[in-house]
């Protein structure tokens, strides 16, 4: 009955998304204010029906009813509560069905938030947003239905990939990425609206913008909290391995990133409208690509969810969708604006098309790399693997390139630049970089890509903080206002600029922590009786004893190793060996101490329980925790910078304005 | 069996035993000959052997992993490669003879980093090319650098006077709203 | 019609949407490159002791190199289609078989159990089963009378597949 429901609710899910498109394209075309009403119906209604087939599946794990396919395949009775409710997203049925539930979340808001102020390009961009969703509404009705009755419900079932219950990270990362992969849809419907209305003035601009900023916020988040998962469950001490799966969630990412930026020197100077445009629409298309990566089973890799039919099908919609973008793209992108005269050189707008370049080159080289094992099959028959020594190799200069511009382009001032003016902005930083090196070197950097990466980080860091302060320090000075009552002002009403350095501050802090956490560092394997101890890096190990834990759904082999620095005690670290009931090889969760300057990471190797031996693999990794730490500050500096400033808020009840008029005086620089 | 027969039946006996123990200790070596003849490099040892073969290990394809490297990867699988790149080297194979040798097993999959062999090159040189494209691309959007320094003026604005420009421009930006002081296209035009 | 971005578009698109169809119907295997390779020497002690058994001892007739473990399934499948195969061909084919990650004790306990018609291989540190290019178990190497490697097999045997193996490495009937 359940399965029938579900099946019910995603059938309705997908004739309304269908029918709801071609009304709002209609619309579109022919604007009437009683058919853009009807677009709006469609879009909530398919919104409705895509939550309430999942609440449905909810409601099936956890009462653990096993006439539901899906339930039977994920679901067990032995389970936490939370792994159950987790294991929604956990398969690939599921996975699909949860981005159902996200896609239909976006299109409401998103709706919502345009219908009234944006009326001649909502249609169009509702009639895109209800024809992805048309698609995947399809791919849940057909090739990856969850919802398929079970003739004779089985008394249990298998719980979902143990891999995916070992740690409290599978409840947040999951989401997160969605909420940011599913979320670049409604920038391509908002984008595919200005082609297709043949403009794309400042008003609607500040639409697509917050629309962009919102799912690539959640976007960066999962990206890391991908690799924070990946270090403390996969064992081997690293926390990105550039997997076919991590690069599909950090290739829209990327272009997501270039997207941005060229909307803010489209904002400013109303150039770049089709790079940007086209950035934007490029990351929809490779959060699709990134989908079929997964599900397709064509690339090896850690994530991927079992070989289907949800291959081709996935495969079908890239094309389509690469269709449209070409074709809106080559037909209407020359009406969004005239092209430009030429920047000039020493100019920030030249920086930003220097940025768009860089970002648009590591996509490239990201994609090729992944997707160049088919090309060699295909070609030489042979197969070879393209892993992470090529992708470190390329990475690494464009990221100190980005890092680098990161200083130099938001110290350039906008329009001309003589040489004395860019001398007088380029040359200080300078300071930043030799104070960041001594730091560096005094604390034992000698890896020459380190050191470059920290005296650029220093020289970036000097110029976000002048950048930050700035407002600040004018507003002091021209009005005499205290430090707090100009911070105050400019978080009110500056706070987009704000947030922005903060962001820009916090991603020059997670490149040195990853250049500094991946060439510094020390590392041991070694086998331990009990009672023996170890040396690494000034900690004293001590390996006390392994027994064997019983839970419901595992068994495991927990070592406890004490830990001492300096004859102080640390405390007692558990690494552990986890055995799941139908998987032959166990899954090891390490234990690991972070504190700011350094990770101390127990992964355990083997243990032998009867005879008290433990095979510890011990790495001490520098300034991991700060990866973390400025990711959390680079969200919440991101989400508050979505806010609207306050006085901007009062203007909120303005009847729907007709295209071209702007809302409100912008806020100050 | 008559006694010759046994006596040479113990011979082969005793020598099979001793080639059987001298081949199983010397199996790494005799193999890896027969796969990539004579050593061609010098004998590493102790504190340099462990950093070679660790950036030995780091290219190559842990096979039973997805992605991970023989450094990286905890599997038996691994870890016996990983003894066995220690071995090598320490007797005096370069580093492209031990990778040589593990491709011989088990394919050019095995190197995480691809050799420079048939197609192989172009994802070496795409991202350069890639590169020099972009600053082609750069190159062209450049303005040059105007031979009248004091003329030149934000493009936006089309004022006559030069030092008026600025200003007109910002009063723009704050009464209409205008970025780049461009007013935006009337309702109506551009639609389908 | 902007052409130039419809010539970007379709250079940028086309190839990678043939890399991904081409993609889909790529044989997932991975394929060995030993095969018409001269097989990979070795000299090992049988599990519980005795003379060793190398690639020398089984040239001269079609041979059958089986790396298997106690604790894979699928070994313990096939393991009676190798067992009878074995003693029924005995004089034309030899077959050996290499212990893959496992204990010697649970080898013999499982031919006490299960009965054995060919030795079984302790291969330390694993070195034989890499110079054979061994992803997991059961994996099957065929070879013919010279010692070259004629064919591998991924996956538990059947009687018609090991018919079928043996008669390409020259079996004779």
């Amino acid at each position: 009955m359940t399965a029938a429901l579900g099946r019910t609710l995603i059938l309705l899910a997908l004739l309304v998304s269908a029918a709801g498109a071609v009304v709002a394209f209609a619309v579109g075309r022919r604007p009437t204010v009683a058919g853009a009403r009807w677009a709006e119906r469609f879009a909530y209604a398919f919104a409705a029906l895509m939550v309430a087939a999942n609440v449905v599946m909810v409601y099936a794990l956890l009462t653990h009813d096993f006439s539901v396919s899906y339930v039977a395949q994920v679901g067990s009775r032995s389970l936490p509560t939370w792994v159950t409710i987790v294991s929604l997203w956990s398969s690939l049925e599921g996975s699909i069905l949860f981005w159902g539930l996200v896609l239909g979340a976006y299109v409401a808001g998103a709706t919502w938030a345009t219908h009234e102020r944006h009326p001649e390009y909502a249609p169009w961009a509702i009639g895109t947003w209800l024809a992805c969703g048309t698609f995947f509404a399809f791919l849940i009705a057909g090739p990856a239905q969850p919802f398929v009755t079970v003739p004779n419900p089985p008394a249990d079932g298998p719980g979902p990939n143990p891999l995916l219950q070992n740690h409290i990270l599978m409840a947040i990362h999951p989401p997160f990425l969605y909420l940011g992969y599913v979320g670049m849809t409604i920038p391509f419907g908002l984008a595919s609206a200005a082609l297709l209305s043949g403009r794309l003035g400042p008003d609607f601009l500040r639409a697509l913008r917050t629309w962009l900023l919102l799912p690539w916020t959640f976007l960066t988040v999962a990206i890391v909290l991908g690799g924070w998962w990946a270090y403390e469950v996969l064992g081997w001490g690293g926390y990105w391995a550039w997997d076919p799966v991590e690069n599909a969630s950090f290739l829209p990412w990327l272009t997501a990133t270039a997207a941005l930026h060229s909307a803010l020197l489209m904002e400013r100077k109303g150039t770049l409208k089709g790079w940007t445009v086209t950035l934007v629409m490029a990351t929809f298309l490779l959060t699709i690509l990134g989908t079929f990566m997964t599900r397709s089973g064509v690339f090896n890799s850690v994530h991927s969810f079992t070989q289907s039919s949800i291959g081709p099908t996935i495969l079908v919609f890239l094309t389509a969708a690469l269709v449209w973008s070409v074709a809106t793209l080559a037909l209407r992108v020359d009406r969004l604006s005239a092209p430009a005269g030429g920047f000039e050189p020493k100019s920030r707008e030249a920086m930003f098309l220097v940025n768009n370049l860089l970002f648009v080159l590591f996509t490239f080289t990201v994609l090729i790399g992944t997707v160049f094992p088919l090309i060699v099959e295909a070609t030489r028959g042979v197969q070879m693997s393209v892993g992470r020594p090529y992708f470190d190799r390329m990475a690494v200069p464009i990221g100190v390139a980005l890092l680098f511009l990161m200083g130099v382009g938001p110290a350039l001032p906008w329009g001309r630049a003589t040489g004395a003016e860019a001398r007088r902005v380029l040359l200080p930083p300078l300071f930043g970089a030799a104070v960041a090196n001594l730091i560096g070197l005094a604390l034992g950097v000698r890896h020459p890509w380190t050191l470059v990466t920290i005296a650029l980080a220093g020289y970036t860091a000097q110029v976000t903080l002048v950048e930050m302060v700035r407002p600040l320090r004018q507003r002091m000075r021209a009005q005499g206002e205290r430090l707090t009552q100009a911070l105050e002002v400019q978080v009110r009403q500056g706070r987009r600029r704000l947030a922005g350095y903060v962001v820009h501050g916090a991603v020059v802090v997670i490149i040195t922590a990853i250049a500094v956490s991946s060439t510094l560092g020390h590392s041991r394997e070694v086998q331990m009786s009990r009672g023996d101890k170890v040396e690494l890096a000034g900690y004293t190990l001590t390996f006390l004893g392994a027994e064997p834990v019983a839970e419901p759904h595992r068994q495991s082999m927990v070592a406890r190793v004490a830990v001492e620095r300096g004859g102080k005690s640390l405390g007692v670290l558990t690494p552990a060996m986890n055995y799941y009931p139908n998987q032959r090889e166990p899954v090891g969760t390490p234990a690991v101490r972070s504190s700011w300057r350094e990770d101390l990471y127990l992964s355990m190797v083997n243990v032998d329980p009867g005879r008290q031996t433990l095979g510890l693999h011990a790495i001490v990794k520098p300034m991991v925790a700060w990866i973390w730490g400025a990711t959390a500050v680079l969200g919440i500096a991101s989400l508050g910078g979505l806010l609207p400033p306050r006085r901007r808020r009062e203007e909120h009840g303005t009847v729907a304005a007709p295209a071209g008029r702007p809302a409100a005086l912008p806020t100050s620089r | 069996m008559t006694s010759p027969a046994r006596l040479a039946a113990f011979a082969l006996a005793a020598v099979s035993l001793a080639g059987g123990a001298a081949a199983q200790q010397a199996a790494p070596a005799a193999d890896a000959r027969a796969v990539v003849g004579a050593p061609r490099g010098r004998p590493l040892a102790g504190a340099e052997l462990d950093a070679v073969a660790h950036d030995v290990a780091a290219v190559l394809r842990c096979p039973v992993c997805q992605g991970l490297s023989v450094a990286d990867s905890p599997t038996d699988l691994a870890r016996n490669m990983k003894r066995q790149v220690g071995e090598l080297l320490a007797q005096g194979y370069d580093r492209e003879q031990v990778l040589a040798y593990f491709e011989s097993s088990y394919g050019e999959f095995v190197r995480l980093q691809p050799p420079l062999r048939g197609v192989n090159w172009l994802v070496w040189v795409a991202p350069v090319l890639g590169l020099l494209a972009g600053g082609f691309i750069i190159a062209r959007s450049l303005r040059r650098a105007p031979a009248n320094a004091a003329g030149a003026e934000p493009a936006a604005v089309d004022e006559a006077d030069d030092a008026l420009a600025p200003y007109v421009l910002r009063v723009r930006e704050m009464a209409y709203g205008w970025p780049g002081g461009d007013p935006p296209p009337p309702p109506g035009e551009g639609k389908a | 019609m902007n052409r130039r971005v419809l010539a970007v578009g379709l250079l940028l698109t086309l190839p990678l949407l043939g890399v991904l169809v081409a993609g889909l119907g790529r044989d997932m295997t991975v394929r060995s490159p030993l095969v018409g390779r001269p097989a990979p020497g070795f000299s090992l002690r049988p599990v519980g002791g005795g003379t060793p058994v190398g690639l020398a001892e089984l040239r001269g007739q079609p041979a059958v190199v089986n790396f298997w473990a106690t604790w894979c399934v699928p070994c313990y499948q096939e393991h009676g289609v190798l067992t009878r195969a074995a003693r029924a061909l005995e004089g034309r084919a030899r077959f050996v078989g290499v212990v893959y990650e496992d204990a010697e004790e649970n080898v013999q306990d499982f031919a006490r159990e299960h009965g054995a018609s060919y030795p079984s291989l302790v291969d330390p540190d694993g070195r034989t089963a890499i110079a054979y290019g061994i992803f997991g178990v059961p994996e099957t190497y065929f070879l013919d009378a010279n010692g070259t490697v004629v064919s591998k097999h991924i996956g538990p045997l059947d009687d018609e597949r090991l018919a079928a193996e043996l008669r390409k490495a020259g079996l004779r009937p």
